[in-house]
């Protein structure tokens, strides 16, 4: 019989018509999964470090819980931050944090995964941890379960975190999510103690086993050597689905009863990236570049749509444009689409990839809106970027959307980039003004309507595995001028701007190429608490500044500072396939405005090629 | 196009209770597409799927007979349009029956609820058989002064409260303002508290259908 937590039910009707939007803590929508616990083996509690709105938006969790859950005897179930309203009933009521399925609490599961996509998450994912009666620091975790997982980009440099989890996944975890779950059951049956389940996990490719690796410091404090030990491997090497047509799409999403962020169903079209944009992370860590088939795509679109019965569908990829055959991929889809009263959105475009065609697509049913991301105000900064499009291109894009009867634009922009000068300051104002002028060039456009062209600035961060990785971030001071000059130079009230919180984008600096050691300011900061850091309301940099000044850490020393290139990097036995020396290369040519072909046109020898035999990458071109 | 006019009674319990009037037609909506249920559109620049819910019902309440309509394309047996939507509901709505509507949305006049909860009920009952029972009333005009007693059309107190109260677009008196009048005024306290609209009624006390 499927499992029915009627007690803990009863515990939250006491108070929930007290709380804020209830319907997202109780789970039981359409498409969750029941089981019948006393045919369960395995229990994943699945958590997202954020709000369930939030949460609740995002594929990877969706392709994981599908997949999980196929296996009969493995139930994984959802797990979200609850909002300060409920987390203080609970704590009041001694009500553990619990699983929106079975409603049982989070200890008793013999996972807890965390998907980890953003570094401002990880004081949420301390308090998560707390407010479901598990100890935080995996040392104080003695048994078997639960244990405690990580995955998703930020484990690319997991070392901020090593103090609180027991294992990562490193790279895509389609498959190493069930080898993991099999060894479990397998250890449960043997009665196996932790250490014997780490020992072997860490013999699964793409496992990483932090307490396996000692790591020493040089004087300056920065990283000395990495060492394995317990037969650990001395690199992780990332895991890639190699058939990438092949691998699970979920055929049925779980639909909220409550609106989210992205209510809509998604279907994956392409993974990683053939452009190499210097300062973008994903760009390298999720290469190589694969497309799933065109039909996959179409037949995945109709089967997600009608079991969710959305009337939105998104395809999701770091560059929907980049699929070879978009055109025909397009006329497929919106031949289904548009038949049954449902809006195509294309989150992903590249501007230089937007033609009157693909226009022509998205906007059958409904119009969505246009962002473009033309990153850097100048063509020489794009140049040393990677961001291989022109002006030209910005121009054309912005015409199409203009004469196809839009009038607002937004605009992606980053502020100090490397080598950044006032010059490409101003040239991002000077760009937007291009935009609006455009606008006024079609003749065509409607009588008294303007332009609303909005830019949007952050700062850039530098992250690890990307050419970017020895850049220091730019200190407060500069930041604000920088951000007060184009303040100053733009007039054309038609453009408005919104910039990134400086406070914020140094602490992500800050935690995305820390050591271990920033684990002990992230749980002092945690203590303090700091928790939802990534909320402006709930964002409190006082008490983090606290936390790294008590343990003796320098924020300058990790976000600020220009890191050698024979320097150890904290993440260094991480193999994300792409070779250091590729990124050294990559910088040097940055300096040098000189741009990287992308994988389409040439391979530039990234290294992932040779790691992983060449026929995936040859594929793409 | 010619569309038929249909009307799903449904219950709406458990867990459902906490999905809001305002998501429950998302939720409906999305159930119809998933049953593939050949429904009318909105025309219009951007079509919708027309769905009309009878009578709001407050987050935390359930309740066995709520009513919805829209209007069916192709004429399919009420039974199977009753299988169809509860193949596709989320487990804690059910339809209970597809009918052809006989009222209209405006011919509510009134609700019966079921009212369990750990209270007094003694003192409500003396509560109830007052003279007189004012209290506040939120209203988009503002705060009224409402006399409860008038309002109250049925009272029946066992092991458990049974209300009948005005509901409707023109007038509406919630079981929770009763509850929080009789709590304000006698300093008793409610737990444990669960209401369950159990009919839509019409002027003239009959079931609306």
């Amino acid at each position: 019989m499927l499992y029915k937590n009627s007690e803990m039910m009863k515990k939250l009707d006491e108070f929930l018509p007290e709380i804020q939007k209830p319907a997202r803590y109780i789970g039981g929508e359409t498409g969750s999964v029941m089981k019948d616990k006393s045919e369960v083996d395995v229990r994943f509690a699945f958590c997202f470090p954020d709000t369930y709105e939030i949460g609740m938006s995002h594929l990877g969790m969706k392709i994981l819980y599908g997949l999980k859950n196929k296996v009969p005897n493995y139930w994984c179930e959802r797990v979200f931050m609850p909002l300060p309203d409920m987390e203080e009933q609970m704590r009041k009521r001694n009500i553990p944090l619990y699983a929106l399925e079975s409603l049982d609490p989070i200890n008793e599961f013999d996972f807890i995964g965390f998907t980890i996509q953003y570094e401002l998450c990880y004081t949420t994912i301390l308090e998560m941890l707390d407010l479901g009666g598990v100890p935080v620091l995996a040392s104080d975790r003695k048994e078997l379960t639960p244990i405690v997982v990580g995955g998703g980009p930020c484990v690319c440099n997991a070392e901020p975190l090593c103090d609180f989890f027991d294992i990562f996944v490193i790279g895509e975890g389609e498959e190493v999510n069930l080898e993991l779950m099999a060894l479990m059951e397998q250890c449960k049956k043997d009665n196996s103690t932790k250490d014997e389940f780490l020992r072997e996990a860490a013999k699964i490719e793409g496992i990483y086993v932090p307490s396996f690796y000692d790591v020493d410091y040089n004087e300056d404090g920065t990283v000395k050597t990495i060492t394995a030990k317990n037969g650990a491997p001395k690199t992780v090497k990332k895991r890639v689905i190699r058939d990438f047509d092949k691998v699970y799409a979920p055929e049925n999403f779980v639909v909220p009863f409550c609106d989210i962020v992205h209510n809509r169903a998604v279907v994956e079209v392409l993974r990683g990236c053939i452009r190499g944009c210097r300062f973008c992370q994903a760009g390298f860590i999720y290469r190589p570049f694969r497309e799933k088939g065109k039909d996959t795509i179409i037949s995945q679109t109709k089967c997600l749509c009608e079991n969710t019965g959305y009337d939105e569908v998104s395809l999701s990829s770091l560059s929907t444009s980049d699929f070879k055959d978009i055109e025909g991929l397009l006329s497929g889809l919106t031949e289904y689409t548009s038949k049954n009263g449902i809006n195509l959105s294309l989150p992903s475009l590249r501007i230089d990839r937007f033609s009157e065609e693909v226009f022509q697509k998205i906007t059958d049913v409904r119009k969505s809106g246009l962002t473009f991301a033309p990153e850097a105000g100048t063509q020489r900064l794009r140049d040393v970027i990677n961001k291989n499009i022109t002006e030209q291109n910005v121009l054309d894009g912005v015409r199409i959307a203009f004469e196809g009867g839009y009038t607002a634009v937004k605009l992606y922009f980053m502020l100090g980039l490397p080598t950044e000068t006032d010059d490409d300051i101003r040239g991002i104002y000077d760009l937007a003004k291009s935009v609006v002028e455009q606008f006024y060039a079609n003749h065509d456009r409607k009588k008294g309507k303007s332009p609303s062209v909005s830019v949007s600035l952050s700062t850039f961060i530098p992250k690890p595995f990307t050419p970017f990785e020895f850049e220091p971030q730019l200190g407060e001071e500069e930041i604000k001028r920088r951000q007060k000059l184009l303040m100053d130079y733009a007039t054309d009230r038609k453009i408005t701007f919104s910039r990134s919180k400086y406070d914020v984008s140094l602490l992500e600096a800050v935690l995305a190429r820390g050591d271990r050691r920033v684990g002990k300011a992230v749980y002092l900061a945690w203590k303090k608490g700091c928790v939802l850091d990534g909320w402006d309301e709930y964002f409190n940099f006082e008490k983090w500044k606290e936390a790294f000044a008590e343990c003796g850490l320098d924020m300058g020393f990790y976000a600020n500072r220009r890191r050698g290139y024979d320097e150890t990097a904290p993440w260094s036995h991480m193999n994300y396939l792409v070779s250091r020396e590729f990124f050294i290369n990559e910088n040097k040519k940055a300096h040098e405005g000189i741009p990287t072909q992308n994988c389409r046109e040439k391979c530039a020898n990234c290294g992932v090629s040779s790691q992983i035999g060449g026929e995936i990458c040859r594929a793409i071109g | 196009m010619p569309s038929v006019n249909t009307r799903v009674f449904f219950s709406k319990l458990d867990r459902a209770k906490y999905i809001s009037h305002l998501d429950l037609s998302g939720v409906m909506q999305r159930a119809i597409k998933r049953a593939k249920l050949p429904v009318w559109y909105t025309e219009g620049f951007n079509p919708r799927l027309y769905i009309q819910f009878m009578l709001p019902l407050s987050l935390g309440q359930e309740s066995l007979r709520e009513a919805a309509d829209f209007r069916l394309l192709e004429e399919i047996p009420h039974s199977e349009v009753t299988d169809r939507l509860n193949a596709a509901l989320p487990e804690d709505i059910r339809v209970i029956e597809t009918t052809v509507p006989v009222h209209k949305n405006t011919d509510v006049a009134a609700a019966e609820y079921e009212i369990t909860a750990d209270m007094d009920l003694k003192k409500f009952r003396e509560f109830t058989e007052q003279e007189q029972i004012l209290t506040e009333k939120k209203t988009k005009k503002g705060i009224t002064q409402v006399d409860l007693k008038q309002h109250l059309l049925f009272v029946e107190i066992s092991d458990r409260i049974t209300l009948r109260l005005p509901a409707g677009n023109e007038f509406n008196i919630n079981p929770t303002l009763v509850l929080d009048a009789f709590k304000t005024q006698t300093g008793e306290s409610i737990s444990h508290l669960k209401i369950m609209r159990t009919k839509i009624l019409l002027e003239n006390g009959k079931e609306f259908t």
